[in-house]
């Protein structure tokens, strides 16, 4: 924990990490069509994480990831290939990707294992990038 | 290691019955035929790389001593190191190096001999290393396998160079090869590599030095390797050339020399040792020399001489070198200053050297005997230098200086023991294998004809001239007994004055300094002081010098590749609305800031205005994804980078982290930014191929249901490639965790 505490910094890291990730997720979301896509998400939800660290200490910003950043990561990868293994079951090459739509009440809701591919790219990178930010500033306690 | 003393009767069974391995083999290896037989299987088909053997009256001679000398080495062994914890390892790797070489004689392809011969190399660099606590004993064990792997090395590059001029050459060929294939450049080039190769294995002037420093090995080994088998391998590749290779102007004018020098060489060092094994040694590389020249002399009878000589080598020098180990076993010393009339306490030794020591010296009625009058007749018939001869004469007289040191000067005379001390025999083990190979030795001489059909094949198969009526190895030796009463008279001389000899010999002390074992040493310690001067150069253990000698290596690399360049600058630069322009003079300012400022954290946040200046251009030249990229990588890394910097002085100090720049850095950094800069104008030149953008651009949304193509590249055209990159990415972020770890406590200025 950092010996110079800032109240201003404090509450608006602890309200703004949640809107970095949510822009993250969004990213994510709207990828296949606009600007973002899983690593620049991942980028904003490791800059979220780093932002964490620095005001609540590494630990506090290693606790609000979902798993270790270690686990993370590998999870991302797994994801990733994952989400090409359908396509060998359909006798096509790995990573073609399945789309479907999915009719929830009136709305059209479009679902494709690329989804599922830009989720493991970011949490892939998120994992190891804000792994290692931890990391160096773990280091210069 | 703790030696555990074990009584004998718990040695494994294996290991006290090995030796009737070699020995089982002996009548299957006395049954092969005397003329050439090859049989073969293929083995790595699209290199033509068959497993090819041939056996033929040489191959079977060789095979014999290979076996009889391993029967008895294998019989030795678990005598000679009773109760050693790692007996059964040496038995193991003895087994081994019996199979390697039975490997080697018999191979037919070429390729297949190199792989045995690397394994008799490697083999024995693990056999004189076997007492591996000892310092002397690992650098013998080095040098030996520097020297002879060197060699191998240059006889696999002999090998390729003479398939490549007559493709698919077998050994058995050599005897009707084609003359046209003896004139290429590439085969006599290569045939001289397969000298090299086979000289550095029979310790030929000047890589003979690792023969007397394997000296460090168990004596067990060295009376199989060093005397009888290993270093043989050599002159037998050479024997094996030497028939077709006689039409090569140079080939028997190297023999000659070469081996004149080595024979001359290791008479001339014998008599400086004290230690009775390594004058055994030089001798041995004295009688390797004589070998080599027996090969080069042009007739027939030269043919003769070398088998006959070699029989005769094998039959005396493996029981001296067990002689020497009884000796050290039993008085725990080999200097031949401390040994005197050791017969009383240990005559079956006494009996063995005495046996052998007669046939060394060539006197009557010993396989010795036979040897030299075979020498003496081929030189006769031969046009030979004056130096050769008197050079053989000397070699000779010093043989029977050197087997009168082994036998009279040791087991003769008083003992110097004090009663009740005097050292005694150690078991059959130890005294039958020495006295039955000497025995074996004077039944030869006494009866030539038994070695005679073995003899006469195996020298047929070097020289098909002779004739078996030329071959006969029967002497009137009382007729002949004239011509070597002088060198055994001389031989007596050097004997008697053996030690006013080594005071005048040692004066030649200044050949260790400028001597081939002296250069061997010096290019050792320089391969050292060299790699120690470049790893300290390089490994400055500092980021900065780190990043400015990979800089600068890319820099100096890619500089005549950035010349060759058809450099065309783009007539225009076109950029398009105020945007591009404003991120343009943001990304100048930055870089002119991160060069002008002092402190580190003005210089990061200049570096990253140059990356906001660069998402800027990005965003309004039309490329938001790249832009948002850019923009997100920036913002993570200054900020963590002006926190961690930041923590890094509070831990510190204030003046940590601040760099001074030179003129050397930069001039590096100018110097990559200009082919940075020139590379990028050449390759902005140069037109687009429109083909995939145009393919992308129309497939998007029909195949993959995506309006941003750059992500729909990235994660399904192209999504294979994304997998390896995030793998790269999590495993880049694994291998730099640890220099994470705790970063060093500064101790002087950076």
């Amino acid at each position: 924990m950092n010996a110079e505490r800032s109240i201003v910094l404090e509450t608006t890291v602890s309200f703004l990490y949640w809107i970095m990730l949510g822009a993250a997720l969004w990213l994510l979301l709207r990828g296949h069509n606009a600007p973002g896509g899983g690593f620049v998400a991942a980028l904003v939800a490791v800059a979220a994480t780093a932002a964490h660290a620095m005001v609540f200490g590494v630990a506090a910003a290693r606790a609000r990831m979902p798993f270790s950043p270690l686990t993370l990561s590998a999870l991302g990868l797994v994801l990733a290939v994952v989400s090409g293994l359908p396509a060998l079951a359909l006798g096509q090459a790995f990573l073609t990707h399945w789309w479907g739509e999915l009719a929830v009440g009136s709305m059209a809701l479009k679902l494709s294992t690329v989804l599922l591919f830009d989720l493991g790219v970011a949490l892939c990178v998120w994992g190891a990038l804000g792994g290692f930010c931890l990391r160096l500033l773990g280091s210069l306690r | 290691m703790v030696q555990t003393a074990l009584p004998a009767a718990s040695q494994p069974l294996w290991i006290r019955a090995a030796w009737l391995l070699p020995l089982a083999l002996l009548p299957a290896v006395a049954g092969l035929p005397g003329e050439p037989a090859s049989w073969s299987v293929p083995w790595v088909a699209p290199l033509g790389v068959r497993l090819g053997f041939a056996a033929d009256g040489l191959a079977r001679l060789f095979l014999l001593l290979v076996c009889a000398v391993g029967a008895a080495v294998l019989a030795y062994t678990p005598g000679y190191l009773r109760g050693h914890t790692r007996l059964g390892q040496l038995m193991c790797l003895l087994i081994a190096f019996t199979l390697a070489m039975i490997g080697a004689i018999l191979a037919d392809d070429l390729l297949l001999l190199l792989l045995f011969w690397e394994a008799t190399s490697v083999l024995s660099f693990l056999l004189v290393g076997f007492e591996h606590d000892s310092q002397d004993s690992r650098d013998s064990a080095r040098q030996a396998l520097l020297v002879t792997g060197a060699g191998g090395l240059a006889l696999l590059a002999g090998i390729v160079l003479i398939l490549l001029a007559a493709p698919g050459l077998r050994l058995s060929d050599l005897a009707h090869l084609d003359p046209a294939v003896l004139e290429d450049a590439r085969f006599q080039a290569g045939v001289a590599l397969v000298l090299a190769g086979a000289m550095t294995k029979s310790a030929q002037f000047p890589f003979h030095f690792w023969l007397p420093g394997a000296m460090a090995a168990p004596t067990p080994v060295s009376a199989y390797l060093h005397s009888a088998t290993m270093v043989n391998l050599g002159v037998y590749v050479m024997a094996r050339f030497d028939e077709a290779m006689g039409a090569i102007p140079w080939w028997e004018v190297t023999l000659l020399s070469i081996g004149t020098i080595t024979a001359l060489w290791g008479a001339v060092q014998a008599p400086r040792e004290r230690d009775l094994k390594r004058i055994l040694a030089w001798s041995t590389v004295s009688a390797l020399g004589t070998l080599t020249v027996l090969i080069g002399l042009p007739n027939e009878l030269g043919a003769l001489a070398f088998v006959a000589f070699l029989l005769a080598h094998a039959l005396y020098k493996a029981p001296l070198f067990f002689v020497a180990g009884n000796v050290d076993h039993a008085t725990g010393t080999r200097m031949i200053d401390r040994l005197r009339g050791l017969r009383h306490g240990m005559p079956a030794t006494a009996l063995a050297a005495l046996l052998a020591g007669l046939s060394m010296a060539g006197l009557p009625a010993t396989v010795g005997f036979v040897a030299k009058d075979t020498i003496k007749a081929a030189k006769e018939v031969s046009e030979i230098l004056w130096i050769v001869e008197g050079a053989s004469l000397l070699v000779s007289m010093v043989g029977v200086a050197v087997a009168s040191v082994a036998v009279l000067r040791i087991f003769f005379g008083r003992p110097t023991h004090p009663a009740g001390h005097a050292p005694h025999e150690g078991g059959w083990r130890l005294a039958l294998p020495p006295l039955t190979l000497a025995s074996i030795g004077i039944a030869l001489g006494l009866f030539p004809a038994l070695a005679e059909p073995l003899v006469t094949d195996a020298a047929r198969m070097i020289s098909p001239a002779l004739t078996r009526s030329d071959a006969s190895l029967e002497t009137e030796w009382l007729l002949r007994i004239e011509s070597f009463a002088v060198v055994w008279a001389v031989g007596a001389i050097v004997y008697a004055g053996w030690n006013p000899l080594y005071r005048i010999l040692d004066r030649l002390r200044f050949l260790d300094s400028a001597g081939p074992a002296a250069a061997y040493g010096a290019a050792l310690h320089g391969l050292k002081h060299a790699a120690g001067v470049l790893a300290r150069g390089l490994q400055a253990r500092r980021l900065s010098r780190y990043l400015l000698t990979t800089v600068a290596a890319t820099v100096l690399l890619s500089a005549p590749w950035a010349f060759g360049l058809n450099f065309q600058p783009p007539a225009a630069i076109k950029v398009d609305g105020a945007g591009a322009l404003v991120g343009c003079a943001t990304a100048i300012l930055g870089a002119v800031l991160a060069v002008r400022a002092r402190d580190t954290l003005q210089r990061l946040l200049g570096a990253s205005a140059v990356g906001a200046g660069s998402a800027l251009v990005f965003l309004f030249q039309g490329a938001p994804d790249l832009a948002l990229t850019q923009l997100a990588v920036e913002t993570v890394f200054v900020v963590v980078a002006a926190v961690a910097l930041r923590r890094y002085r509070q831990q510190q100090g204030a003046g940590a982290g601040v760099g001074r720049a030179n003129a050397w850095r930069a001039g590096v950094a100018l110097a990559f930014g200009l082919l940075l800069g020139a590379v990028l104008l050449a390759l902005s030149g140069r037109p687009l191929d429109p083909a995939m953008a145009d393919y992308f651009l129309a497939q998007s949304v029909p195949y993959a249901h995506g309006r941003n193509v750059v992500n729909v590249i990235i994660v399904d055209f192209r999504g294979l490639d994304t997998l390896g990159e995030i793998a790269v990415v999590m495993f880049a972020a694994l291998a730099a965790w640890p220099l994470a770890r705790r970063l060093p406590l500064r101790r002087k200025g950076l």
